[in-house]
């Protein structure tokens, strides 16, 4: 038995490290630990602000999936003061998602998760004219052809289309070659080049995803304009509690909407579809297919016993999260939970979530057991979103000293994020749970009448099935049906993105052009106390904001995010979470080069900063001891 | 800045013989993951000049100024990750991870001692000795003071690493501070936003591949071609500010007519950025134009200078931004003094300004 170390894991969000017992005879993981490693204390931070600029502290969590949080906060916010945006508002800030999401998983796949299963090494040895060829063939044999509903139709051909000469080919495998023989590497150095997995996929294969790498590094910029355009800015646009700040008017070049403005946003919108559609989707399916072939159908963990899903697109303005209206008015109605997928469809059970029991503190709890605090009172005991009590106990590793580790203890603590469980079990998030969830729904007949969008989604699972020839529960439970379905999801949400765009402007031709309402905007017209829940189906998965305001100011305030659902460290009574789950259920060639396992944890999109903040602000003030002389004003 | 040597010229310089010179090529071969049959090409590269080495550091930040990186349009980010620079270290692009990544790591110190760049995204987290930000088993803080003792310059890439960032802001948890705080006698580029604008972000990088050293740099280390202009003189909004139209409130006449956000709380009075002249993606919008206030991401410590909503004058630790020119000349810091560039006849304008602009309120009441 061989314990491995892997900190820190490049190509995510934020500071993760692993560790895993591995067998070397027999490849078996025998127990994984997921540790996140920093923590920021944002929620501290975030007591005594003023609720109206929450969005714009708590978006920084992260500046990958950037406006995940704005819309968290501003939807728990909103809930809490009982604010209905404008049509306007509603419509923009669903583009924001969706431009996002399209974005977000698009370069997960290429810069992030690439890596993984490609090599420019390999590709050096590919034929140009091979790879030519090969790249018709994908575009071929790996669409899937289906679109969002009619509506506004400005394109008159792709603008972004793959190359599929051998000259192309030869012009990248020769600056790849360069970059080798240069000595400087760069980012491509120092990895496990010489790994089996780099040779599962032909040369071929290698060259026109390193060059789809190279070429994806410049295009994603194109479908974030929308951003710019709605918020100012990207990363962290911007916001405004009540609605969007993007005023209309189609008389004035002054205002920041305006005819020419949503063109850039359409213009956007149009490429993100054909980023998906003639790159992400062919390039994703064909090496996802290969693998699939190859055996490699292990990695999946807890997406096979227990999944969940808060559904997203509030298809118009909801009144709010609490009183249940958000789950009444869900464009993708993936709110629950489902158990036992894995067994199939038959065994597969399916709960609802409702709204009154958001504020259950028999539903959502979050433990400590194994997370580098401690609740004095509770004693172990999981708890409520809005009892949380922080108190950090930092115990140091296993082996070697608290500021240098050899190994943690996966019997004590080690983590910064805590364990947050739904009625004391563990579960995964993320674009499979959406899909698994709309899946069994609409199979079980729950949903008795798909929408479009839920039809794209089980549109979508059958023909992949169908090209894999596997049933859903045995593909889409693996390391590779985590990694494509979150390309089925950029599909789906690139043309969700146009769905909205659609009703924005069919709205504004109505002469509706309002997107804010400040009839709540001063503190005077708040109630005394209020608490509030915002839910947001984030690129990672399942994302909640919990608020509690107190005379005009944050009192509390409290997010539980995907990454912390997924990467939280084990617990007695629970049993392991989704990245230790999925660790041990994949299989490891090299003991101490385990590529199956970076791919496997990337499979997931990790999030860090996002996840390792968590904790309550109960008006705990965390004790500052510095020894640097620079540093004394900091003391407490 | 020297122009970087080759790996040869070092050994030449130190009096290293050329077998040593062939056996720490063997040792960058191997450590590129490459077969020892491509020695030949990597001796011949390493006698060769090289791109800038960079080393990209993450302490506790969101990534978000990476992301920001690499949404530039001019230089592209491609053009700038394989061509302008090597980017031998970054945990946001970088294949490798682990033991071997940090072995590479060592390696690049090494290889190019004092001739590397530093840059550093997000803040040092400095309470309990480090312990609230580990990366490879280790503190941030030791990283950090180690990869900076051979760098040759230093960038610190947003408002986190110029000066805590959010993390820092009340009551600062992790004893969260900016980079010079703990580093010291090197040149540092201060690049503050958040994020800074991708072209800025960029725009250093190129500046130093294009004419072989590091930008001019104001009196606080910031690249003067992008933080030498206040968002207030270069906002397309001002000229409604000068004649006294404001919006009053989100998405009222004034918003959909483009007017001022002064009174919406904008910071743009007191934030020197690119963003009223660059904009961002190459001039397509900036916050103010898509009617959102300035926030003044880019000013140390504004994250506690809120609420945003609140105009100018009543917050910030200058006080009174009508007095600040007052106050700035009471301070050493030269460069504290630019921020209080607002001239008399500025700030009487704004006077009459604000007063025209309460008069034509209809409800009389005082908006702030």
């Amino acid at each position: 038995m061989k314990r491995v170390v892997v900190d820190p894991i490049t190509r995510i969000e934020g500071h993760l490290r692993v560790e895993i017992k591995v067998d070397e005879a027999s490849g078996k993981v025998e127990d994984a630990l997921s540790s996140g490693t920093a923590w920021r204390g944002l929620e501290l931070v975030m007591h005594d602000r003023d609720p109206r600029d929450g969005w714009a502290y708590i978006q920084r969590i992260c500046g990958v999936c950037t406006t995940a949080h704005a819309l968290g906060s501003l939807r728990a916010v909103e809930d809490a003061l009982g604010i209905t945006i404008p049509k306007n508002a509603n419509y923009i800030r669903n583009i924001m998602a969706a431009t996002q999401t399209v974005q977000d998983h698009l370069i997960h796949f290429y810069h992030l998760h690439a890596l993984d299963w490609v090599s420019p090494v390999e590709a050096l040895a590919a034929d140009p004219a091979a790879a030519a060829a090969l790249q018709n063939t994908i575009l071929n044999t790996y669409q899937l052809p289906f679109e969002g509903p009619a509506g506004i139709d400005t394109q008159a051909f792709p603008k972004s289309f793959p190359a599929a000469t051998p000259k192309y080919f030869k012009v990248i495998q020769d600056k790849v070659k360069k970059i080798v023989d240069s000595g400087q590497l760069g980012i491509f150095a120092a990895q496990w080049w010489d790994h089996p997995d780099y040779k599962l996929l032909p040369p071929e294969v290698h060259l026109l995803a390193v060059a789809h790498y190279l070429e994806m590094l410049d295009k994603q910029r194109e479908i974030v304009t929308p951003h710019v355009i709605f918020g100012g800015k990207n990363p962290h646009p911007m916001y405004c509690v009540g609605g969007m700040p993007c005023s209309i008017s189609l008389d004035d070049m002054n205002a920041p909407i305006n005819t020419e403005r949503l063109a850039v946003v359409d213009r956007a919108v149009n490429t993100s579809i054909d980023l998906v559609k003639y790159y992400y989707l062919p390039d994703l399916l064909a090496i996802g297919h290969i693998y699939v072939q190859k055996g490699y159908v292990d990695g999946g963990g807890m997406a096979k016993e227990r999944v969940l899903s808060f559904g997203d697109y509030p298809d118009e303005p909801c009144s709010g999260t609490t009183n249940g209206d958000y789950f009444k008015n869900l464009l993708i109605r993936s709110h629950g939970v489902v158990e036992d997928f894995g067994k199939g469809l038959n065994a597969a059970k399916f709960t609802e979530l409702k709204g009154e029991e958001l504020s259950d503190p028999a539903v959502f709890t979050e433990g400590v057991e194994h997370a580098w605090y401690e609740y004095p009172e509770a004693d172990g005991k999981s708890l409520h979103p809005w009892e949380g009590v922080t108190k950090p106990k930092y115990t140091g590793p296993k082996e070697g000293t608290k500021t240098e580790w050899k190994t943690l203890d996966e019997e004590g603590k080690y983590s910064w994020l805590k364990t947050p469980l739904w009625r004391g079990k563990m579960c995964e998030v993320g674009p499979l749970a959406q899909y698994i969830i709309v899946y069994t729904k609409v199979k079980k007949g729950v949903i008795a009448e798909p929408n479009w969008a839920e039809k794209f989604i089980v549109d979508q699972i059958e023909a992949v099935s169908k090209l894999l020839n596997l049933p859903p529960e045995v593909w889409m439970t693996t390391m590779v049906g985590r990694t494509a379905v979150r390309g089925l999801a950029a599909q789906l949400n690139a043309y969700i993105n146009k769905y909205y765009y659609n009703k924005l402007i069919e709205n504004i031709k109505t002469g509706d052009t309002k997107v804010a309402d400040s009839s709540k905007w001063e503190p005077s017209t708040w109630p005394k106390e209020a608490k509030g829940v915002g839910l947001y189906d984030a690129p990672r998965g399942a994302l909640s904001h919990w608020v509690h305001i107190k005379n005009g100011k944050i009192f509390n305030y409290q997010a539980i995010v995907p990454t912390t659902w997924n990467a939280c460290p084990r617990d007695s009574k629970a049993g392991h979470g989704a990245y230790e789950k999925a660790m041990m259920d994949t299989k490891v060639k090299v003991a101490d080069k385990p590529l199956e396992i970076l791919k496997v944890v990337r499979s997931f999109d990790p999030c860090m900063a996002c996840a390792t903040h968590m904790y309550n602000a109960e008006g705990k003030r965390i004790k500052v001891v510095t020894t640097d002389p620079y540093l004394g004003t900091l003391q407490e | 800045m020297d122009k970087l040597e080759s790996m040869w010229e070092v050994y030449l310089k130190k009096g290293l013989s050329r077998r040593s010179f062939i056996k720490g090529c063997v040792a960058l071969t191997t450590m590129m993951g490459l077969s020892t049959n491509m020695l030949a090409e990597v001796v011949a590269a390493a006698e060769k000049n090289s791109l800038p080495v960079v080393i990209w550091l993450h302490g506790h930040e969101c990534t978000g100024c990476d992301e920001s990186f690499l949404r530039s349009g001019t230089p592209l980010a491609s053009d700038v990750v394989l061509n302008t620079i090597a980017l031998e270290y970054s945990h946001a692009l970088s294949a490798s991870s682990g033991e071997p990544f940090e072995h590479h790591l060592q390696e690049i110190m090494k290889t190019y001692n004092g001739k590397y760049i530093l840059a550093v995204e997000g803040a040092v987290a400095t309470a309990e000795n480090g312990i609230y930000c580990m990366s490879g088993g280790r503190t941030f803080t030791s990283l950090l003071q180690e990869v900076a003792k051979g760098a040759a310059a230093i960038i610190e890439y947003g408002s986190c690493a110029t000066g805590g960032g959010i993390q820092a802001a009340k009551p600062n948890p992790t004893g969260s501070v900016g980079v010079s705080y703990i580093v010291g006698n090197k040149p540092i580029v201060k690049v503050p936003g958040c994020p800074p604008i991708p072209e800025v972000m960029t725009g250093v990088i190129m500046h130093y591949a294009l004419f072989g050293k590091l930008p001019p740099l104001d009196s606080e280390g910031r690249p003067k071609q992008f933080y030498g202009n206040r968002i207030h003189d270069t906002c397309y909004r001002r000229p409604f500010f000068d004649s006294g139209k404001f919006a009053e409130k989100f998405d009222d006449a004034g918003s959909k007519a483009g007017w001022c956000l002064y009174k919406l709380g904008c910071r743009g009075p007191e934030t020197y950025n690119s963003c009223g002249n660059l904009r961002w993606w190459n001039g397509l919008s900036y916050p103010i134009q898509s009617g959102a206030p300035c926030i003044g991401c880019s000013n140390d410590h504004f994250w506690d200078d809120a609420p945003f909503s609140t105009r100018m004058p009543e917050y910030g630790p200058l006080g009174d931004v009508d007095k600040i020119g007052a106050i700035a000349a009471g301070l050493t810091a030269a460069g504290v003094a630019a921020h209080g560039a607002m001239s008399v006849v500025q700030k009487k304008k704004r006077q009459a300004a604000e007063a025209k602009a309460d008069e034509s309120k209809t409800d009389g009441k005082k908006v702030d």
